[in-house]
């Protein structure tokens, strides 16, 4: 035998072995024990289902248009959502949580019933109190209070509700963006807007249903699994999306490449996927084929949807962009025309909000005030924006951070930092809620005097989710998604609607 | 301690309940030729029975001496437990004394029945003496909404007509005439003033101190919180009644129009009239009272084919939504089939479609049509013609089309409107305070905002 006949010899044999591998004994058996023991549990399952899963919500999954738009439960007073997520965690202290009195306390040490028993990221030993570093105005007819960081915002007020005592359990920013977006602080379980796009599916059929963007010049601390689909189909995952160059990466056919050759080529790879299918019955196969489908017409729709270039000079100004850039306010414009093209899920993430004082750009004097101008023109011109085309009534708008900033000026290992700045804080922070059915110029839950915990409507990250989902159409309690012999839920066995906040 | 061996008496019931059950069948059925191979074990199931049911009595008992109940029902059922006990001993013990069939049926059966009337009376006291038959009664409990609706609220009791009614639905199952848990009844005013054993239920005039509403607020896993878990809860609306109810002095007496009624209490009252105090009763106002029949699926798919995506707008209703983002055509077709769906259409989104002034015949008998989307398409005046019997239409936008004032004036009929979208469009100012004559209810946005440029807007800040 010569050489090449020897590999060619070598090669048939291994596809041989390949072949029978799947159809040895042991995968026989396997097979067909697995598949009679399914039978048999499905018609166990279905003849108890009315007894523990009667109430449960059901979703129509169809692997081959997972993205099809789906009928909530309820009538959802919302359509889509757009999630503001200040990744850092914004010191409310500085935006919406005025305390004069802390102001009377500036500099003096720190009252020893505050750190009695409790943990902070970095503050240790006695640190000093610190006064607001803004100063506040009463605004609008609802007289909210905003500092003068947000001068553009603050005109907007009585659109707005304001959630002032909500309270986290994670002092980290990972765990707490986790528990924030995924209702857990570890790992693994599926985002919101995972959750979302799974039971709604997504108006468009030819973008995203779940959109991803982000700015400030870093991923969020949590990573990508902020935005991933955990045990949900791996369809519902967010799609990062860019406002600057390709839209994604990679949506240009390659040099080379024209729209019929990358066609035929799609085709090729979905019959092979369907033939896999047909072997394996796994469903993952179809939205991998489905994903493909909707990947080719992405290419043509995408860049036309996701070019904010197009956009009059006026709405630029308006909400301050930066053409070329990545920054937040083209993010804030793109999701805009997402929303008016029925994308269901805008999740943006701006880095950059860790005001420890550690470094000028993390100071409450110089770093915070820089973002917050970067934000205010462009929060200002959504709702504006939103509001002008009809589309703020079903589009909810979530701003936030992960957790909240302490009273006391950070002093890390015990050496006061040289710029002011605030440790991470769990007791209380804010979070603005605005349109998709929540009542306007409104505040919800109030904190002590001097900002330290929450007092009145206190609220958390299940509480928020489970309201959000209540504007979409969904019971919280019984949108659930069968995982490893048990029900989750995105709220797991917490969450409350916080029904004062629905208009 | 002993308190707490009564409270195994729930779970220890059950064991004279099915021996004693079985053994009686077994002595009737050991009768039959057939069936005497079961005689041998008649005597063991007795034995069992009968020392299950003495088990059964005596915590039994120490669970009625917790205090926790009173009245006729629990004596009852400790007579017929008691009786049930000596019944089944004397038939253990008679059983191989005794040979005649008519003595023994007699004694089983009479056995049998005891059991049964002693369950079901054991039952009333746990889950509340309607348990059994509330499923059959179309009473006001079985929607969730604990207080049926009242014709004339403001003539109405508030205790009588109100509180009452909340109270027998949500709480006397264990703090009424036959269970008082915490040594607390709740159904007549005396006991509601009395208190249970941790004090007074009502500070009067204060909610906030009174131990009632302390107990409803806390969190839903403190072991504290009334109702229990697993018990249905009380509606915020009802919560908000009792609050109101107990700042204005918890008062046995007055008529509703009696007290003073602040904002928040007003809606809460409305409802009660309409029956609509249950939870999660958001009562879309979009959706008409009555439901339309279903949808054509060959519509719905075809349409589906021509990339128009219509669902219902929830799962438990035929009302569609229609979204023309992915549509393909404006062709006849697509317009016929657009058509046949028209009393079904609750939402439609055209927006940047290809409509135009003649297509929107189409949608001229959507009736119960309530939010319509046309920005940035090729409506005219003409157009809007076609949508002047829509009355059921909450929310028009017409951003971005050459609407004017003309075409605006045949929508006066629409009084539901709530929302018009007239950005982009071709209505001037002076227009604006003629459409507010014509449509006073409408809100309207012209849009046009724009964010003034300040001067920190390009300051950076810079470290000193």
């Amino acid at each position: 035998m010569t050489r090449d006949e020897l590999n060619a010899h070598r090669l048939i044999k291994e596809a041989h072995e390949a072949n029978a591998r799947l159809h040895s004994r042991r995968h026989f058996l396997k097979e067909s024990a697995m598949g009679l023991g399914a039978l048999a549990m499905g018609s166990l399952l279905g003849s108890c289902g009315n007894l523990f899963s009667g109430k449960q919500t059901k979703i129509a999954y169809d692997p081959a248009h997972p993205l099809l738009p789906k009928s909530p439960p309820l009538v959802g007073k919302a359509k889509s959502v757009i999630y503001l997520h200040m990744a850092g965690a914004p010191s409310q202290l500085e935006l919406f949580d005025f305390k004069p009195e802390l102001m009377k306390m500036d500099g003096q040490d720190c009252p020893p019933s505050l750190l009695a028993g409790k943990k902070f990221a970095f503050i240790t030993g006695v640190p000093k109190m610190l006064g607001p570093q803004a100063t506040f105005a009463k605004h609008g007819q609802s007289g909210s209070l905003v500092s003068d960081n947000l001068p553009h915002f603050s005109t907007l007020v009585d659109e707005v509700t304001f959630l002032k005592a909500v309270k986290t359990d994670q002092f980290n920013h990972a765990p707490a963006q986790l528990l924030v977006h995924t209702g857990s602080p570890r790992l693994g379980r599926p985002s919101m807007g995972s959750w979302v796009t799974y039971g709604l599916g997504s108006e468009n059929q030819n973008l995203p249903g779940y959109v991803v963007l982000t700015s400030g010049g870093s991923f969020p601390d949590a990573g990508k699994s902020v935005w991933g689909s955990g045990f949900l189909p791996s369809v519902y995952q967010g799609v990062q999306c860019r406002s600057e160059g390709d839209p994604v990466l990679f949506i240009k056919d390659p040099e080379g490449m024209n729209r019929d050759l990358r066609k035929a080529s799609i085709e090729a790879i979905n019959k092979a996927n369907e033939q896999q299918y047909q072997e394996y019955n796994d469903p993952e196969i179809l939205s991998r084929i489905a994903q493909y489908e909707m990947a080719y017409r992405m290419q043509i729709s995408a860049p036309e949807v996701m070019n904010i270039n197009d956009e009059p000079a006026y709405i630029h100004e308006m909400y301050g962009t930066q053409p070329g850039k990545a920054c937040f306010a083209n993010n804030v414009l793109l999701a805009r025309k997402l929303v008016e093209k029925g994308v269901r899920y805008i999740q943006l993430f701006d880095w950059g909000w860790d005001a420890h004082g550690d470094n000028p750009n993390n100071s409450l004097n110089i770093g915070l005030k820089n973002k917050c101008r970067s934000i205010d023109r462009p929060i200002t011109a959504l709702l504006l924006d939103l509001k002008q085309r009809g589309l703020l009534e079903e589009t909810l708008v979530v701003w936030g951070g992960e957790f909240g900033r302490t009273p006391m000026m950070e002093n890390r290992n015990g050496i006061q930092n040289p710029f002011k700045g605030r440790d991470h804080h769990t007791e209380a922070f804010t979070i603005w809620m605005a349109g998709g059915g929540i009542k306007k110029g409104f505040t919800h839950g109030e904190t002590d005097e001097i900002g330290y915990s929450a007092i009145s409507g206190k609220v958390d990250a299940f509480d928020i989710q489970a309201t959000i989902l209540n504007q979409l159409g969904f019971d919280h309690e019984q949108f659930t998604y069968p995982f490893q012999g048990r029900p989750f839920r995105l709220t797991d066995v917490a969450g409350k609607v916080i029904r004062e906040v629905v208009a | 301690m002993l308190e707490f061996f009564g409270r195994f008496h729930p779970v220890f019931v059950h064991l004279p309940i099915g021996i004693l059950i079985l053994a009686c069948i077994c002595i009737l059925l050991s009768f039959k030729a057939k069936f005497a191979g079961l005689k041998p074990a008649i005597p063991l199931m007795l034995l069992f029975g009968a020392l299950s049911a003495i088990i059964s009595c005596f915590t039994g008992y120490f669970l009625a001496n917790s205090g926790d109940y009173e009245g006729d029902l629990v004596s009852n059922h400790q007579w017929m437990g008691i009786s049930v006990a000596i019944l089944s001993v004397i038939l253990s013990v008679i059983y191989k004394k005794v040979q005649s069939k008519a003595i023994l049926g007699a004694f089983a059966t009479l056995l049998a029945i005891l059991i049964s009337v002693t369950g079901h009376l054991g039952g009333s006291l746990t889950h509340g003496s309607d348990y059994l038959t509330a499923p059959l009664k179309s009473g006001a409990a079985k929607d969730g909404s604990a207080i049926p609706p009242i014709p004339n609220v403001q003539e109405a009791f508030v205790y009588q007509n109100a509180i009452q009614p909340l109270l027998k639905n949500r709480c006397y199952s264990c703090h009424g005439s036959e269970k008082q848990k915490g040594k607390l009844r709740l159904d007549q005013e005396a006991y509601i003033l009395k208190g249970g054993e941790n004090g007074p239920t009502l500070v009067k005039g204060k909610a906030d101190e009174s131990e009632l509403i302390k107990r409803i607020l806390l969190p839903l896993n403190d072991e504290d919180h009334m109702a229990p878990k697993e018990k249905p809860q009380l509606t915020t609306n009802e919560i908000a009644l009792l609050k109101w109810w107990i700042n204005n002095d918890a008062d046995f007496k007055k008529k509703f129009k009696d007290l003073p009624q602040t904002a928040e209490i007003k809606p809460v009252l409305a409802g009660l009239q309409k029956g609509e105090n249950a939870e999660g009763e958001v009562k879309n106002s979009e959706i008409a009272a009555e439901e339309v029949s279903a949808a054509d699926d060959k519509v719905l798919k075809k349409l589906a084919e021509a990339g128009i995506i219509v669902v219902p707008v929830a799962q438990n209703t035929n009302y569609l939504s229609a979204n023309f983002v992915n549509a393909q055509s404006m062709d006849k077709d697509v317009l016929a089939l657009l058509k046949s769906i028209d009393k079904q259409l609750l939402w439609l989104k055209l927006e940047n479609s290809k409509v135009n002034d003649q297509a929107l015949a189409a949608i001229k008998g959507c009736k119960n049509l309530s939010r319509l989307s046309l920005n940035n398409t090729a409506i005219t005046d003409a157009g809007l013609a076609q949508l002047k019997d829509l009355d059921q239409l909450q929310s028009l936008s017409l951003v971005g089309t050459k609407v004017s004032f003309k075409g605006i004036t045949e929508l006066k009929k629409l009084k539901n409107l709530k929302f018009l979208y007239l950005y982009q469009t071709h209505i001037s100012k002076t227009d604006l305070a003629a459409i507010k004559r014509l449509l006073p209810k409408t809100s309207l946005d012209t849009g046009n905002y724009s964010v003034p440029m300040l001067a920190q807007d390009t300051v950076v800040v810079k470290a000193p």
